[in-house]
């Protein structure tokens, strides 16, 4: 594990997930084994009380043809997010309360704000600002709005901090466990 | 087994003309003939949800519309929904001061995360049922509506039969220069003639209806539809709109959710016997028969095994595995397809069988119809059909594109045995089999060689399909009531079998 | 009574079947892009859907009335009955009567191939043929009327008066629901210079999520007024393009600009009023229904109201109308099955059993009656006497 990769005390980070470069992971965040977030062009930040499951692509890349880039481009994700299996994300901008679901793909173009959810294997690559509770979903990847963003997932957060140091080496484990 | 035999590789000819692989098709046993989907007679069997597997009899599918009382569909992307439940806190009636926690339901989906309370619709208390329906608008109209046309049609009806009874050609018309007579004067002023229909007549007074009125008014378009940028996401699609036609909604947030559509279980029947050639059981959990008469287990299987590459105009050799499904031995022989003349004049044979049978079957109605008891017996004979329909054959065109040299002798294949598999002694049967014809054979499998000639045909879809007629023995089994002992019958099928691409360019 | 007195619906030997009334009839509106279907009697169609089949082998989603020959009509409209039947009505057909809402102006080709699947290959007891204009008065229970039909390839308007359909005055333009999104399509093409075509689909899908018809003032200075916000429309998630207001205003303009001809879908009214006798005029004027899934656009009713108003005034229609008011029925039903419900509330009366064409006729006579047809269309005798 290299130097830059900060991790916040109260994350569960499993041993066999890669990490590469500089990259923040907030408090209460749980990465599952083989995912892999590799912060190429520029830093990761990742907030609090997200979940990433196994296999899911998290990339700061760099602009293709751009060979100096004038700034580094930051990627934040902000807290209660959650990247199921295989889901692969390149946007630089998530907000709070995202769900990308099973086989997912954001480009990096789009950025999405608060409570939006995109639906399995649904490819969203155009340049845009995705909406407040924007659901997407299905082939055609059809759009509504959601009166409410999906609840945080705390049961399920509990569990995974409590059941995950179990079965898997963790990464530079905090110091405090959480008596969660 | 669909797998197996998906590709279309080795096809059988339906008597009714189409081409379907051995998986696809019927055998009845009670005329003998081949059957497929096409031309065979399906009927609705049982009504049930797909997603509760609840079984609903016809009649009270009807009422409910062909729609599930307990499930619903998203409105949004129209998957089945599921019932989650929360907890609220709500003030408790007797002590305002405190509060009690109680259950709530609502309905969210699953796909694409839609939920009840998206709409606006209030949770319930109970977990099943209890959701608003919403009512057309212009149920009660159109309901008046239809009655007043149904006194109409009957008034015109009883008119109609009135009429009948008058003699076409009478000269009561010149009568009315005369003066009328008492029964021309009554039916003039609509009333009804003297005794009679008299009844019937009193029933067709017709309810008072007020027409639609036509207004200057039209809906115009809303002032805001100039300005306003409009979200794709607020507004429903097509097929949103189109799955509750009656409401047509064009708001995503009108949106509400519909009971889930029923399905039905299908049994089949021949037309021309009438016997059913498939009938499911009739629970929707179980993926079972009651009746399954599929040719796979009556006529025998022809499998492509090997063939030598194709080059057109040069000999190759296809070996084919034949199977024997039945439990008795048959003889299988190979004859060449019959040109398009025999097949008019087999056709027309059928055709002049067909007629005969109908004047039978007349006939015996007609004898029947003296003697009650005699139709009560056999009610095949009269009641269970008006008249017998014959569709169209429906042939499909084939283009042979090579020719085929055929064993010269029959193939006996023994029955099928399935404990065969588990004996190790090896094969009971002795067959004096032509090596030139059978490759090997085991249990009730045989491969039979036969040469191939890709023709110059084949060099434009590079295929090479051939044809033949394969003649198997089957033992009649089932008891009719003129032929209560087995008997053995030939019967013909035509084969078409896609044997592959040609190599090789042609020269 | 109603109508269909000079039809082409066939007397029938009077039959009385027995156990038949009981069942419910199936009625059925085959349109050139979605068919209504669903039972006689009921308030609404059970369902609504394309009328197109997927072929078993080759997979490929066909058009029903996309037909090369008599056979290829054949089988397809078996498949798709056949999916009408088992996936939707879910009952069997055989023994069962249907009603069949046709236009005036179907083709025999149809008629008979239809009418051979229903007889032959399903075996229904029986079928009604209605005509499509004649029936939607059932929805309104008025006899008098003006039917405009704006379908999917063409909008057919036939003048009905006191129940009998004024033949000679029918007007039928290929100005509909194919015009306005072929319409819509090469505007859209002639704005987004990147795109080299449009599905079916997402045409008809933005058609009815975002164009609409705009008002008569403003179509006369369409080049000049202010256009409506543009739209910003993804294809799935990796396409994306922009609709400009101008394009969703002017699509539907195409039904009303009037041609070489100087024929539009208004002119259609007033011309079919005009051959209409004097007496005639303004009840009909009075009484305009109009109907077809492409009468649901927004704003289409007003903008046709206004259309008659200003043409009213025009050289051309002023010195032969002496017209003042134009008045527009409201159906109980929306406009894309106005047509259906007719023969729902036509096939739920005891017209069905006097009037339908039964197995045994049609199997006795091998055709089916038409209006058209001599041999069937000719006086009877016996309506004449007394």
């Amino acid at each position: 594990m290299s130097k830059s990769v900060k991790i916040a005390p109260g994350a569960m980070v499993c041993n066999e997930c890669e990490l590469r470069g500089d990259i923040t992971i907030g408090s209460m965040t749980v990465i599952h084994p083989r995912a892999s977030i590799v912060a190429e062009a520029g830093p990761i930040i990742i907030g609090e009380c997200n979940i990433i499951e196994e296999q899911t692509h998290i990339i700061n890349r760099g602009t293709p043809g751009e060979a100096n880039p004038t700034c580094t481009p930051v990627m934040i994700i902000g807290a209660n997010n959650v990247f199921e299996i295989d889901c692969y994300s390149e946007a630089l901008k998530i907000g709070d309360n995202n769900v990308l679901e099973a086989k997912s793909f954001v480009g990096r173009a789009v950025e999405l704000t608060n409570g939006c959810i995109v639906g399995a294997a649904c490819k969203l690559s155009c340049p845009e600002v995705v909406p407040e509770n924007t659901v997407i979903f299905g082939s055609k990847c059809s759009r509504r709005q959601q009166a409410d963003r999906p609840p945080p997932q705390t049961l399920q957060l509990d569990y995974l901090t409590k059941v995950l140091p179990n079965y898997h080496h963790l990464k530079k484990p905090p110091k405090k466990v959480s008596n969660a | 087994m669909a797998f197996f035999l998906h590709p279309n590789i080795v096809r059988y000819n339906c008597t009714c003309g189409s081409l379907k692989p051995i998986s696809r098709i019927y055998f009845c046993r009670h005329c003998l003939k081949i059957r497929c989907g096409y031309c065979v007679c399906h009927e609705a069997d049982s009504h049930y949800c797909a997603n509760c597997l609840e079984i609903l009899p016809s009649s009270e599918a009807r009422l409910k519309k062909n729609r599930c009382a307990a499930c619903l569909d998203c409105p949004s992307c129209l998957n089945t929904v599921s019932t989650r439940s929360t907890n609220i806190t709500v003030q408790n009636p007797d002590d305002p001061n405190k509060t009690v926690t109680r259950k709530a339901y609502y309905l969210a989906c699953g796909f694409c995360r839609w939920t009840s309370r998206d709409v606006g619709l209030p949770d319930q208390t109970v977990a099943s049922g209890g959701w608003p329906e919403r009512e057309h608008a212009h149920a009660a109209r159109i309901s008046s509506l239809l009655e007043h046309y149904k006194v109409l049609a009957l008034r015109e009806r009883q008119e109609r039969e009135r009429k009948k009874f008058t003699p076409r050609r009478s000269y009561l018309h010149f009568s009315d220069k005369f003066g009328l007579t008492a029964v021309m004067a009554r039916k003039r002023a609509g009333l009804p003639p003297l005794g009679g229909l008299g009844i019937k007549d009193e029933a067709g007074s017709i309810l008072e209806l007020t027409p639609s009125v036509a207004s200057e008014e039209v809906d115009s378009l809303p002032a805001e539809i100039y300005t306003k940028p409009i979200n794709l996401a607020h507004v429903a699609t097509l097929s949103q709109r189109l799955a509750q036609p009656e409401f047509q909604t064009e708001l995503v947030s009108n949106l509400f959710p519909a009971h889930k559509h029923l399905m039905i279980k299908r049994s089949q029947r021949c037309r021309s016997c009438e016997h059913n050639v498939s009938k499911p059981e009739y629970n929707p959990g179980s993926i079972k028969f009651k009746i399954q008469l599929a040719a796979y287990y009556y006529v025998p299987e022809i499998r492509v095994v090997t063939c030598e590459p194709l080059r057109i105009g040069q000999e190759c050799q296809l070996i084919i595995k034949l199977c024997n499904p039945t439990q008795h031995q048959t003889a299988i022989e190979f004859l060449p397809l019959p040109s398009a003349e025999e097949d008019l004049e087999e056709r027309h044979k059928e055709i002049e069988e067909k007629k005969e049978k109908q004047a039978e079957k007349k006939n015996a109605e007609k004898t029947s119809q003296g003697r009650d008891d005699v139709s009560v017996l056999l009610p095949s004979l009269s009641l269970s059909r008006q008249l017998s329909v014959s569709e169209d054959p429906h042939p499909a065109t084939v283009k042979l594109t090579g020719e085929v040299i055929l064993p010269s002798s029959s193939v006996l294949l023994p029955p099928r045995d399935d404990a065969a598999e588990y004996d190790d002694a090896g094969d009971t049967y002795h067959f004096q089999d032509n090596p030139k014809v059978v490759v090997w054979r085991k249990a009730n499998k045989a491969a039979v060689k036969m040469v191939v000639v890709p023709q110059d045909s084949a060099t434009e879809t590079r295929e090479v399909l051939i044809g033949f007629v394969m003649k198997y023995t089957y033992v009649n089994t089932m008891a009719s009531l003129e032929q209560k002992e087995p008997q053995k019958v030939d019967l013909k099928v035509k084969v078409f079998i896609n044997v592959g691409k040609t190599v090789g360019s042609c020269i | 009574m109603l109508p269909v007195t000079f039809s082409r619906v066939f007397r029938m030997p009077l039959y009385e079947g027995i156990g038949l009334t009981e069942k419910q009839a199936v009625v059925i509106d085959i349109g050139a892009a979605y068919t209504k279907f669903g039972f006689a009697g009921e308030s609404g169609p059970r369902c609504i859907i394309q009328t197109e089949v997927k072929c078993p082998e080759t997979k490929q989603v066909k058009k029903v009335l996309h037909y090369s020959s008599k056979e290829d009509l054949y089988d397809l409209l078996v498949e798709f009955i056949h999916n009408l039947y088992f996936r939707h009505l879910l009952v069997s057909p055989k023994d069962r009567r249907v009603v069949i809402v046709e236009s005036l102006l179907c083709p025999t080709l149809f008629r008979e191939t239809l009418a051979k699947v229903l007889f032959r290959h399903f075996e229904v007891s029986s079928v009604l043929f209605v005509p499509s204009h004649l029936v939607s008065l059932c929805t309104l229970g008025v006899n008098t009327a003006v039917i405009l039909d704006v379908g999917y390839i063409e909008a057919v308007l036939i003048p009905v008066f006191e129940g009998v359909p004024v033949l000679h005055a029918w007007q039928a333009q290929p100005r509909a629901a194919e015009a306005v999104e072929s319409s819509l399509k090469a505007l859209l093409l002639s704005h987004n210079n990147d795109k080299e075509d449009f599905p079916e689909s997402a045409i008809e899908d933005i058609k009815v999520r975002t164009c609409f018809v705009t008002s008569l003032e403003r179509a006369l200075q369409l080049e000049t007024v202010e256009p409506p916000p543009d739209v910003v429309y993804r294809e799935g998630g990796t396409k994306i393009f922009n609709i400009p207001g101008k394009v969703r205003e002017a699509v539907y303009e195409v039904l009303f600009e009037q041609d070489n001809d100087q024929i539009s879908i208004s002119t259609m009214i007033l011309d079919a009023i005009i051959k209409c006798p004097i007496d005639m005029r303004k009840p009909l004027a009075e009484n305009i229904l109009v109907m077809g899934g492409t009468a649901m656009a927004p704003g289409f009713k007003a903008r046709l109201l206004g259309e008659l108003k200003y043409l009213l005034q025009q050289p051309k229609y002023s010195s032969r109308l002496a017209l003042k008011t134009f008045k527009f029925h409201k159906p109980p039903a929306k406009e894309n099955y106005v047509a259906w419900l007719g023969g729902a509330i036509f096939g739920g009366t005891d017209m069905i059993s006097t009037r339908s064409l039964t197995k045994e006729a049609y199997l006795k006579h091998n055709n089916v009656p038409d209006w058209a047809d001599l041999s069937y269309n000719c006086r009877e005798e016996d309506k004449i006497s007394l």
